[in-house]
Parts: C-alpha cells; structure tokens; sequence
C-alpha cells in the first residue's frame, strides 16, 4: 500500500563532478580560462577589463564607454555590427559594473569566425561616433527618469550612499545632469585607458576546441593593442553616522526596504559558514524571513537576504517592498529574526534542510558549461582558486548549530546594520 | 531534434520523458490545462492565486518546500493566460520525492483557510509591486481591454481588480481544483539522464492512482472581428509618452503564426532591424521602439510599443510607425533580411536545447497546446515562411480597422 504521508528514501549527494576550467596564454599574455562542455555547438566567451566604475573620472563614463563599443569601430559601422551579430543569430551582451566591463558574446560555434572578426575591430578599434552616442544618451537619459520613479532604485542609491559615502565608486550617486558631460572624447580617454590587452581576461564555455581557442590567439594575442595600464586609484569608505533614513516618494502604494551593514570578504574565514548563515535567514524560499514575512504575515510578494561580494568590499542586505502599511511591522520582524539567529540555536532539521538545499544549488552551480563558467568566475574575480569549494563542501557538510549562533552573536547584531526606506510616509 | 517517449496512463495524465545524459539533475514539470482564460469575469486572478495555494500543503504532506529542499530540489510556477506550469529539479538520485510531491497536489490539496488569507495578501502586494506601484504597470490591463471586447484575454492574469482576490473563498478555490486539476487535464514530463521505463514505474505508483476527474472541454466566446479602430488616451504619473498600437493575430497553432513572427523580427529584433534603424537610429524619432507578440494560444496580439524621443508628439510618432508597417504591406521582404530572422530564429531554438528544465517546460506547454513534437518541427515551419506570406499576413495584420491604440500621457 502507498504511504503519501512519507517521504521517499532521500540519498545525499555524494559525487560532484566539479569540471575545472583549464587555463592558457595568448602570446601578448592574456588568459584565456576555458570550460569545454555541453552537447550543443554553442560558445560563449566573455572579455572581461578592469574597467568599471572605480575607473572613472565621471559619473556614466565606464558604462556609456563600454554600451558605445557596439556603436562603431574603424572598420565596422554600428548597423554593420548589428547586421554581422543578428545576421548569424549571435548576441552581444554589454554591461559595466563597479569594477569590471564586460563585452560578452554568445554564438553558435559554426559562425565564430565571423563574429570574433566583429568583437576584434570594437575592441581594439573603436570610434564613439556621435550621432551614436546622442541616441545611446536620449535612450539612456529616458531610462534613467523611468528607473528613478521606482522606489527601489531610490533605496538601493540611498542605501549605497549611507554606507560607502557619496565620493567613492561604490556609491550609486548618477543625476541627470551627468550626461550632459558626456562627449566622445570622454569615452575615447577612458577606453584607451583600460581596454587593451593588458588589462583584458577571456573565460569561455562551451564547445571550446583547439580551433576556438585559435581563433582567440589569432583575433587577439598580438601585441597591436598592448598599452600601459593605469594604476588603481584607492578610495576610503566613509560609512553615514546616521543609522535609519527614509526616502520620500509620494503617492507610492508600497515602500522599498534595504537594511544591511559591511561584510567580510570572500577571502576571510568566516565567510563560507556566514553564507550558509544568511541563507538560514532569508536565502531560500524557506527561509526564516520568507516563512515568517512573505508566508506568515503576508506583508510583502518577496523578501531575501544576500551578500554582494565586490572586489575591495562586501555587504549583506535584506531587501524587499511591502505595503506602506507594514513598513514598521517588517523592521520589527526582520530584527526579531536577527535576535532569534543569536539566541536559539537552529534545529537539526532546518539545518538539515538548508543544508540539502545549497548542496543541491552547487550541483547545479556546476552543470552545464555556462554555470561551469559562472562558478569560475565567482572565484577568479577575487583571486581565488577551486579550493574555495573544497572547502565550502567541507564547511556545508560539517557546520553545527552551535557554530552557527555564535557567527550570528558577532555579525548580526541589529544595532550595525543600516536602514533605508524608501516610500511615501503616509 | 529532442527525442521523447509519451505515455497515457488509465486516468488520462500524459507522460513524457526525455533523456539528457549531461546532467546530474532531473527536471519535472506538471503542466495544467488551466489558465485565465478559464476565469468568471467576476472573479478573475483565480488562476494565479491558486498557483500561489498549490504551495500550501497537500492532503498527506503539510509543506511542499520543505522535503523538497531535503532532497536538493528547487521548484517554481508560473501563470499564463492559457496554462499553469510547475517545475522541480532534483539530484537524479532523488526524483521520487518530485513525483510523491506533484502526485498527492494533484490528489488534492489541503485547502487550508490560513493559508487562503495569507496568500491572499501575497498576492495583493504582487498586484501591488507589479502593476499598481510601477510606472507603466497599468498599460497591459488597458490594452487588453481595449482590444478584447468578449474574450477572456481581456483581463491579466494577476486579475482585473484587487477585491477579486480579496473576495476570494475556499469553496471557490475548491471548485476551481475539482474543475481543473486532474490527470485527465494535465501533462507530466520528466527530462535528465532517467530511463522510460523507470519513470513509468514512478508515474504508475505516484500519479496512476489519481482519479480522473472528466475535465470538461473550455467552451470560450471568440471574440468577433473588430471593425473599427479603437483608441484610448491615458495620463498617467510617468516620466514619458508612449504609444502602444495593438492587433488582432492569428491563433498560436494557424499556419500564419509562423510568418507573424517572423515580421515582429524583421522589425524590431536586434539593432540590425528595420524600426530600430530607422526610426531610432538614423531619423531619432524613438529612442525606444519594439514589435512583439503576446504569446497566447488562442488568437493574441501583435503590439508595437514606442518612446518618443524628447519633443516628438504621439501622433509623428503613430505616423512613423504606420509608415513602416505600410512598408510590410507594400513591398516584399529582401531574401537577406528573411534568412537572417531565420538564423536568429534558429540559433535560439539550438540555444534553448542547451538545458534540461528549458527542455521540459518547452515539451509541456507545447503538448498543452497541441503535440510536443511541435518543438522539433518549429525550425521547417520557420524555414519555409516566403517573402510572398511575410507580405500578406502583413496585409492582414496591419488594417487600422483591426487596431487599439493606448495613448499613454506623461503628466506633467
């Protein structure tokens, strides 16, 4: 007879096929970090420069510079790259953060060829037209006026503000104004500056064969866009005095909601344990803030909590939007949360259960050429190796709750973390 | 070319596995031939609230989320129009507990009133986050009821208001399960490195003792052919006008789908498309401008939404636009521009094939719909589409009497 009230046998994951990426120069010294899987002929390489907003003189100017290099190059016009991507069914995917950008490409291996011939002229040669860079900045200008109507980006600019200080990079303090100083010239400096081989790395994923890594050597191991890197500037942080703040939108329905303070960095001790910690708190959907504020109370559609782990710095924040009505049951909550992670210890089953969990969520960290990828380039961004996950398997499978209590009595103690809210007070 | 077996088991539920030797993980996806289009115009948003109570405990099993993260799984759902989907992935070793899970929520639920009330609230603040608080928010609900006039495409599927869902009962929900969610209703696929044979086994002990429910066929009003264009004007709270133009197209399974598509890319898909570099790039009359379908099973909607650049009005705007869907009408597609759709059309499919949860959601809606072996013959029906069909479904298509125009006002 079938018992519905039990649950099948449940076998722990004992085997992890952890696919390394291997590693291989170009002859002007790039690294090339390559994870060769997958069944389908697909590729996906990303070039990655130190050229992120820590790099910038102004406001805009590393992610405008990095959105313009499919925008025209010496030998290709912008509508001659959009025809040569869209015409082989490849992507390009743009993107600039606080300290890297990214020009990351997605082709079926069969057109390679065809698409490393564009990706070469826009990264060695590119020109910031602009009639280009007058569109980009309409488009941009109508984007960021949309984007700061929402009252999370006005809590998550707020919230960088209070805790790295309004003139460090870290810090997402862009106006309206700031695209008035933007011209070519701008963006010419700053792209001579960090985009050449010196200070560029690739990893690529998938259907990686001799050929493709050929293919790479030939577009871009010469020596014809070596220049001099530049050296890092260096910021202090200068963390608000203040710990609540509330930004005023008028007319909202709900408020957006970030409480966090600084964290360790992925290099120190505590952080493996600690990450386990925070998703205990409010990383899974049975997380103790989803269960008691999403599926308990009912305040709000979602709630987490995460570490955003940066090159020189890491915070942990909660976010969420609720009701303007539940803003202050919710901090309340959130901090019950905190106090209860410090005073009780957690049960054998909920840490059985989170532990099940993640170990679910590496396997899947590590299937698939793309994750493989991923995973790799969580660890390489901060100069780390694969001894991280030996040891965040370790970690996972050996943490007790007494360890846990004790990482919660030293690093969530509610009176460090800062509050931003961000809604309409009434 | 995805190679599957399909199944009917005694009470109707449909198997379909699908073998994937990549990966340590299992995917299982229970597709629902429910969606809301099923809806009573007077309590629309059930689907999706339901989707949300389907996580509140079965008759045997109290928590959905906990075992399932005891076995390393992760889950999700979602609602369309037209079905609800839920999907699990698993370490394969631990596929039984997604089949213990989805068969006893397929047996019944707990229907619990605590549960109701809560996800209730969830799902009003969703309504809130997504729709009410959003600049922009309100613009597919105006749209939809523009241009549906009798079918239930005309409300959203979070619902037409929120006291729908706030007026929500348990003897409601339950109907609504007992209508709708049954073997005889549904679709379940399983994708990973598994044997048929294995998951027959698991789909006979799990789901084969579910009863089947007689699940009685939708019988929709179609919406009559509109005659008139119609015409809305909005001022909202937002930074900037926009314009939205929306048209009546053919149903997802008519042969003319294919070639509608196709003219959604050759306008608007990539920057190498005809209205991006025309009208945003070379005369900047938009600095945001797309053509694309709402994705319905039944007759849906081709829609091109638009920003004016600063200091354009609505109306150059709308003229520009009908300019180039004028140009669909008048001159045939160059053989260029058609295989290049065709490429990006292909090479999205190959990237899709790439992963073994895309796969089984891909082979459980397209069986909702009709057959999953539509998946493998979606590259012929593109390929074959002539500049000669682009043209006249283009002819069809683009008839002002056939349009709903949503002017959507910046206050200022």
């Amino acid at each position: 007879m079938l018992n519905r009230s039990i649950q099948p046998p449940v076998y722990p994951i004992e085997h992890i096929d952890m696919v390394q990426a291997q590693k291989r120069l170009l002859s002007n010294g790039i690294p090339v970090y390559f994870v060769n899987a997958g069944s389908q002929d697909v590729v996906k390489i990303d070039f990655i420069f130190e050229a992120g907003t820590w790099f910038q003189s102004g406001n805009l100017v590393a992610s405008l510079c990095n959105s313009m290099l499919e925008e025209g190059s010496r030998n290709f016009s912008a509508a001659d790259i959009a025809e040569r991507f869209d015409f082989y069914g490849a992507y390009i995917q743009l993107m600039a953060d606080q300290n890297y950008g990214y020009v990351n490409i997605v082709s079926l291996g069969k057109h390679l060829p065809a698409i490393l011939e564009a990706t070469e002229d826009m990264l060695k040669n590119a020109v910031f037209p602009e009639h280009e860079l007058g569109v980009l900045i309409d488009k941009n200008k109508q984007k960021w006026l949309l984007e700061n109507e929402k009252v999370r980006t006005l809590c998550q600019k707020k919230f960088t503000q209070v805790m790295f200080g309004d003139e460090h990079p870290y810090c997402i303090n862009n106006k309206l104004e700031d695209f008035d100083l933007i011209n070519p010239n701008v963006l010419m400096q700053f792209y001579r500056s960090f985009y050449h081989s010196g200070n560029c790395r690739i990893i690529a994923a998938g259907r990686i064969d001799e050929s493709v890594l050929n293919l790479l050597e030939v577009h871009f191991g010469g020596t014809d866009w070596q220049r001099n890197s530049l050296d890092a500037p260096q910021y202090d942080i200068c963390s608000d005095l203040q710990k609540f703040h509330h930004v005023e939108k008028a007319n909202g329905m709900q408020s957006a909601i970030r409480v966090g303070k600084m964290w360790v960095p992925k290099s120190h001790p505590d952080y493996i344990p600690l990450s386990i910690l925070i998703t205990i708190l409010g990383g899974y959907f049975g997380s103790r803030l989803m269960a008691n504020i999403r599926e308990e109370k009912g305040y709000t559609y979602g709630i987490g909590s995460f570490v955003l782990s940066l090159k020189h710095y890491s915070y942990l924040v909660i976010s969420t939007e609720v009701g303007n009505e539940y803003v202050e049951p919710t901090l309340k909550e959130i901090g019950i949360e905190m106090k209860r992670l410090q005073t009780e210890l957690i049960s054998d089953n909920e840490l059985e259960t989170v532990k099940s969990y993640l170990l679910g969520e590496f396997l899947r960290d590590f299937d698939g050429p793309f994750a493989l990828a991923g995973s790799f380039k969580a660890i390489n961004d901060f100069g780390l190796d694969y001894t991280f996950y030996d040891r965040y398997l370790h970690s996972l499978r050996n943490i007790t709750s007494a360890e846990l209590i004790q990482l919660a009595q030293q690093y969530l103690n509610p009176d460090d973390f800062y509050t931003v809210v961000a809604g309409s007070k009434n | 070319m995805i190679h599957f077996e399909r199944t009917k088991l005694a009470n109707g539920l449909t198997v379909i596995v699908h073998q994937d030797k990549t990966t340590p993980m299992v995917a299982l996806d229970v597709c629902y031939n429910v969606g809301s289009r099923d809806e009573h115009p007077d309590r629309t948003g059930f689907a999706h609230l339901f989707e949300h109570l389907m996580f509140g405990g079965s008759k045997h099993i109290p928590s959905y989320d906990e075992p399932l993260q005891k076995a390393g799984g992760d889950n999700n759902a979602f609602t369309s129009n037209d079905l609800t989907n839920y999907y699990l992935t698993l370490p394969k070793n631990n596929i039984e507990t997604g089949f213990w899970l989805e068969s006893d929520r397929m047996l019944e639920l707990a229907f619990s009133e605590s549960s109701l009330e809560v996800q209730r609230n969830v799902v009003i603040e969703e309504f809130k986050q997504r729709y009410l608080n959003q600049p922009y928010g309100d613009v597919w609900p105006l749209l939809r009821q523009l241009a549906y006039k009798v079918h239930p495409y005309q409300w959203p599927t979070i619902g037409r208001e929120i006291s729908h869902i706030e007026q929500a009962t348990m003897q409601q929900v339950k109907d609504f399960f007992f209508a709708h969610y049954a073997p005889d209703n549904a679709v379940l696929v399983v994708t990973g490195d598994v044997q048929t044979d294995q998951i027959l086994k698991l789909a006979e002990r799990w789901f084969g003792p579910v009863p089947n429910r007689n699940v009685k066929l939708r019988n929709i009003q179609q919406e009559p052919e509109q005659t008139e264009i119609r015409e809305q004007t909005v001022v909202r709270d937002v930074p900037n006008d926009t314009i939205y133009m929306a048209y009546h197209m053919a149903e997802r399974l008519a042969p003319e789908y294919y070639a509608t598509d196709l003219i959604s890319d050759v306008l608007s898909n990539g920057n190498s498309s005809r209205m991006y570099q025309t009208l945003v790039q070379k005369e900047k009359i938009f600095t945001e401008l797309d053509a694309y379908l709402s994705g319905d099973y039944e007759p849906g909607l081709f829609i091109v939404s638009g920003k004016p650049s600063n200091g354009i009005s609505l109306e150059t705007a709308r003229k520009a636009i009908e300019a180039e869907l004028d140009r669909m009408k008048q001159e045939r597609v160059s053989e260029y521009e058609l295989e290049k759709v065709k490429n990006k059309m292909e090479a999205n499919i190959e990237y899709g094939e790439m992963n073994y949860l895309t796969k089984a959601m891909n082979l459980a809606t397209n069986e909702i719909l009709q057959d999953a072996g539509l998946i493998n013959s979606q590259v012929d029906f593109y390929r074959s589409v002539t500049a000669a069909q682009i043209q006249e479904v283009s002819q069809q298509l683009f008839r002002s009497e056939n349009c709903s125009v949503l002017n959507y006002i910046a206050k200022k």
